[in-house]
């Protein structure tokens, strides 16, 4: 069997079929139908993720406190009235008459058919809750203002997180595969922004250019979130790239583009994802004290500007009785912080391959071996 | 302890002289899955002043032996047994029964261990000498006195004591480093030494090297001495007595020499035959069938019987016990006595078969890849040292010129830092030549990638293949085996639907021998055995139908007892692809199977360059070029006969180290090392040249005309290490 015949000079052909299939001819041909191709697809990228991110008690938690803001975030202010000044009295107290106001008629709840619930269009009879988490100094229910202040924070958050992720990624993964003087011109930048006081620059700008919209504020302070991991991307990248499967996948001349996406990306996933999880955190954080401290401008609702109130006109920190008032926002941040750090944790078990292959049903005897 | 006197010694060493007793010595872990018993009822005796030789695949359990014997097994095991120490004067101690404190004190000054990872042994940021003194005024002992010791050790390892103690870690070679190390384990005289895998991670001389000086220091410091090693041959000429490790226990003991000729255990006589040696014929290496037991599910009975072939009833029923070969060997085996005439192996080549290579003639086949006066050179100066005008250059690959032709396996073989991966990641395009051409079929591969080629740099880039050293990194760990090797298909063939795709794959894995095919499929890479690992690694390069595949230490990183098997399945595949190729190795034993059995070639590297390069068969059986003797020599024959021979003899070499690459010897690289060297060879360096036979060889010993005849021998010893020899 000469090779030189088949492939002398005109090495432009491709694989011979015979050479695939010529020495195999004794082996039936596999035939899969698309239905089943498509269930193996299924198990493999959406059932088996799905049941590894729901066998971890983290990504549980986690689901649910983001599908709670998700959802009072997209349809709570449809259902809840907007807040407004003197709805309530004055510095109400949160659960006002107590564990008594659940038999005795007034306070926070009442049941009987006398009553009903509005929310939003639909009225539910039977019981009615009145501002159970209070009002503020100027008689604005706090658990109103605080579900309206939701969206912008949440528009906030994603677009931050995913301006301050999206640049990491494309800074740290380009320059670190690609090296040369393109890493060289993307990581000055990256230093430049570096080295920018972050604090002090975002005051400046926000006092310059209000940013009026929320996803615009998010963007803002995701301006100087990125540098950091864009530097730990790159970093991993190049340890990544020079992968012995890296080189092969090059060897074999697969294109960049399918390299980075199938052979760099997931390794860096739990990491991208922790640190998405972060961002977002450094976000609710990052508004919430500028609002508080009055330097964004006053828009809507929003849990900083109801944090400052509480502060500076409730004393809240001074009158414990007046707590509560600071005590609602900051358990808002508290727990949407906390909810996306153990979602990001759980999903980081989706990216491993050990514990997704014990949950997917298609693949093989799982034998490990004791090394 | 000599070879002669073996037995009267091992008599009188048995009687009275056990330094360490093991008795019934379990290892547990607790696992989700069921509890790994990784040590499994062991009970051995260690001999005073022995060097015992401890051989096994890995996950035989033979770490956790010498992690048991200093109690030291890591936190989750679970140690039971006994372990007794019997210190040259005083009471016997458990060491499974010692506390913390006394643990401390105890290992180091009695039982002292040398890991294999030498490089991470040390703390980067301390000097060697501070390492020293902290081992020192942790045990509370004399400083000077102990530092004295500590010179005088380094000096025995051919080390310069006032240099290595004032160097950083890094500052030193592997080797340098790894002897550093044996001398700071010895510091304080402890009675036993436990080395675990010290060598693997070195060259081949340096192994050896380190292996003889084990043996003089043995014999200075009065040293009882256990190696654990995976490589067989390579304590075979050593140790006094040999006890091999099979599924978590031992199956067969007994003095070195014997056990090597007529081993008793089938276990033993089957990786005799599997592992690739420089002396045995090709056709007695044979893999062992079957794969190592699982430490959670060990199979009942004999651990052996699943891969025995004389595995009866009675093994699947009963675990053997040790049957006493002679008074000093025991095999846990039924049928001890049957499975020498079962399993027949053979030492050392049959005088008739070695060097017939007239029969090698210029090949006909159409060159495939060919590198003309190739350069590789990596500036290492950053712009301080441009500055200063300092300038480093590493010349990883110096003017080489190699044709690889159609069909053909090239051995390239080297020690590490000899340029031969960058060679080989040059030949197939993976690296940029800083001088000198490569071409393909022809065509510069370069002028191709710069598109002024008549080929497709497509073309050429699917025509050649890498296999890599290590499996486990040359799998992407989040896909399936399936996933794997569907990319190169649906790069090359996007006209083949999935269910061809699928046909395909599926057949190649199960020529590989991985059945059922759509199991193997399906999993992922850390599902798979390290072997099965590396044959999805070649099955991938080659449904790229590559011209060329460079295998760059392809069957390193496997088992023993593997090796033969994948080397083997190269071959197959070679043929059935049509391909060549390039297989990179540091071990000479590897090389010559896979190029013997093919009738291809080997080149032998040198600081980046190409000294000699010929048939296997001459290269093996009649070095010409110095440095391939030196290689030859450190390659350690299985016949305790030639063993005892190349024990005997000093190696053919100046100086263990080799040179620094940014500062390269000026003339022949290899004259600083070189016991031939001359004058001339300091002032010019050889080219290659054509031989009598058919290889070519770059040295001015192979011309008798040159000056080098009259030119002045350099003046300098050679290196002797001591050891052992059979009339002392």
């Amino acid at each position: 069997m000469s090779h030189t015949n088949e492939s002398g000079l005109e090495t432009n052909e491709q694989l011979s079929d015979e050479q695939l299939f010529g020495h195999l001819s004794e082996a039936e041909t596999v035939d899969l139908s698309r239905r089943e191709r498509f269930e193996r697809a299924l198990d493999a990228y959406v059932l088996a993720p799905g049941r590894v991110a729901w066998n971890d008690w983290r990504t549980q938690v986690g689901i649910v406190v983001i599908s709670l803001f998700v959802f009072f975030g997209t349809i709570g202010p449809r259902l809840v009235t907007a807040p407004g000044t003197n709805q309530a009295p004055n510095n109400l107290q949160p659960f006002h008459g107590g564990i008594a106001a659940l038999w005795e008629e007034g306070g926070w709840i009442d049941f009987g058919s006398a009553h009903e619930l509005s929310v939003g269009a639909i009225s539910i009879p039977g019981f009615v809750i009145r501002f159970p988490l209070g009002a503020d100094n100027y008689g604005t229910p706090i658990g109103r203002n605080l579900i309206h202040a939701t969206p912008d924070m949440l528009e906030m958050v994603v677009a931050g997180a995913l301006v301050s992720v999206g640049l990491a990624a494309i800074f740290g993964i380009t320059a670190g595969y690609k090296g040369g003087k393109l890493d060289e011109f993307l990581m000055y930048v990256t230093d430049v922004v570096m080295t920018m006081p972050g604090l002090p620059l975002l005051i400046v700008l926000t006092a310059i250019w209000a940013p009026r919209q929320a996803w615009l504020v998010g963007v803002v302070l995701a301006i100087d979130a990125w540098p950091g991991l864009a530097r730990a991307l790159r970093s991993q990248v190049l340890t990544l790239r020079q992968e012995s499967y890296v080189e092969a996948s090059r060897t074999m001349g697969i294109p960049s583009r399918t390299i980075l996406s199938r052979d760099i990306s997931p390794q860096l996933m739990p990491y991208i994802l922790i640190n998405f999880a972060n961002a977002g955190r450094q976000v609710v954080f990052g508004s919430v004290a500028l609002y508080f401290l009055g330097v964004l401008p006053f828009t809507s609702a929003n849990w900083g500007i109801m944090m400052q109130t509480a502060y500076s006109e409730a004393h809240a920190l001074v009158n414990l009785s007046n707590f509560y008032q600071i005590f609602w926002p900051m358990a808002a941040v508290v727990v949407l912080s906390f909810g996306l750090i153990l979602f990001a944790q759980g999903m980081d078990r989706v990216f491993n391959p050990r514990i997704r292959a014990r949950h997917a049903k298609k693949v093989g005897s799982d034998e490990e071996q004791l090394n | 302890m000599t070879r002669t006197e073996l037995d009267v010694t091992h008599e009188y060493s048995s009687s009275q002289d056990v330094i360490l007793e093991v008795r019934d010595v379990d290892v547990t872990f607790d696992m989700d899955r069921g509890t790994s018993r990784v040590l499994d009822g062991v009970s051995f005796d260690v001999h005073r002043d022995e060097m015992l030789g401890i051989v096994g695949e890995s996950g035989s359990g033979k770490s956790m032996f010498a992690s048991a014997l200093l109690h030291a097994v890591v936190d989750p095991g679970q140690v039971s047994g006994e372990i007794i120490y019997h210190p040259p004067d005083g009471e016997p101690v458990d060491v499974l029964s010692l506390t913390e404190t006394q643990l401390e004190k105890f290992r180091w000054e009695e039982i002292s261990m040398v890991f294999q990872g030498a490089m991470s042994s040390f703390n980067p940021t301390m000097k060697i000498r501070e390492h020293f003194e902290e081992t020192i005024r942790a045990h509370g002992k004399d400083l000077e006195e102990r530092m004295a010791h500590g010179r005088q050790l380094l000096a025995d390892l051919y080390l310069d004591p006032d240099r290595v103690l004032d160097s950083y870690p890094h500052e030193l070679s592997g080797g340098m480093k790894q002897r550093t190390l044996i001398a700071l384990s010895l510091i304080l005289e402890p009675k036993v030494l436990v080395m675990d895998e010290p060598t693997a991670a070195l060259d081949l001389l340096m192994q050896r090297s380190i292996m003889s000086l084990l043996g003089s220091l043995q014999e200075e410091y009065d040293l009882t001495v256990v190696f654990i090693t995976h490589d067989l041959p390579l304590v075979a000429g050593l140790a006094d007595r040999l006890a091999v490790m099979y599924a978590f226990e031992f199956v067969e003991y007994g003095p070195s020499e014997e056990l090597i000729r007529d081993a008793a255990h089938p276990y033993t006589r089957a990786l005799l035959k599997s592992v690739p040696s420089v002396d045995a014929t090709l056709e007695d290496m044979h893999p062992i069938e079957g794969e190592s037991p699982d430490p959670v599910e060990a199979p009942r009975g004999c651990s052996y019987h699943p891969r025995c072939p004389l595995a009866t009833e009675e093994c699947k029923q009963s675990d053997p016990e040790y049957h006493d070969v002679t008074s000093e060997r025991g095999a846990a085996c039924f049928h001890w006595e049957r499975a020498s005439d079962e399993i027949e192996y053979a030492l050392g080549v049959d005088p008739d078969s070695t060097v017939n290579s007239s029969s090698v003639s210029e090949s006909t086949e159409e060159t495939v890849v060919s590198l003309d006066d190739v350069d590789v050179h990596f500036e290492q100066s950053g712009l301080i040292d441009e500055l200063f005008g300092k300038e480093s250059v590493v010349r990883a690959v110096n003017d080489v010129s190699i044709d690889l032709r159609e069909n053909e396996v090239v051995a390239l073989v080297g020690e590490s830092g000899c340029g031969k991966t960058t060679l080989g990641k040059t030949a197939i395009g993976l690296q940029e030549p800083t001088g000198g051409t490569v071409s393909y079929r022809g065509q510069d591969i370069w002028e191709a990638k710069a598109g002024n080629g008549d080929y497709e740099f497509d073309d050429i880039r699917r025509a050649l293949q890498i296999v890599h050293q290590d499996p486990g990194s040359s799998l992407n760990s989040s896909r399936t085996v399936r996933a794997s090797l569907s990319a190169p298909l649906k790069r090359w063939r996007p006209d083949l639907s999935p269910s061809d795709r699928e046909t395909v794959i599926y057949n190649l894995l199960e020529r590989v021998g991985m059945k059922p095919p759509e199991d193997y499929a399906a999993r992922f890479p850390h599902q798979l055995s390290g072997g099965e690992q590396q044959r999805v690694v070649l099955v991938r390069a080659l449904l790229m139908s590559p011209d060329l595949i460079l295998a760059d230490e392809a069957v390193s990183a496997l088992d023993v007892s593997l090796r033969v098997e994948m080397m083997d399945m190269m071959l197959d595949l070679q043929e059935m692809f049509d391909t060549s190729y390039l297989f990179i190795s540091h071990d000479f034993s590897n090389a010559r199977y896979l190029t013997e059995k093919s009738d291809g070639r080997i080149g032998i590297m040198y600081l980046g360059n190409l000294v000699e390069i010929g048939p296997a068969q001459e290269i093996i059986h009649d070095p010409k070029h110095p440095y391939t003797k030196v290689l030859r020599w450190a390659t350690p024959p299985l016949d305790p006969d030639e063993a005892k021979e190349a024990n005997a003899t000093d190696p053919p070499i100046r100086e263990i180290d080799i040179p620094d690459p940014t500062d390269p010897p000026s003339g022949c690289p290899f004259q600083t090392r070189c016991p031939e060297a001359r004058e001339v060879c300091t002032q010019e360096a050889p080219e290659l040249k054509d031989t009598e036979g058919a290889s070519r060889v770059a040295c001015f010993r192979e011309d008798e005309h040159h000056e080098y005849w009259e030119s002045e021998p350099l003046e300098s010893e050679t290196v002797s290490l001591e050891t052992e020899t059979a009339d002392d």
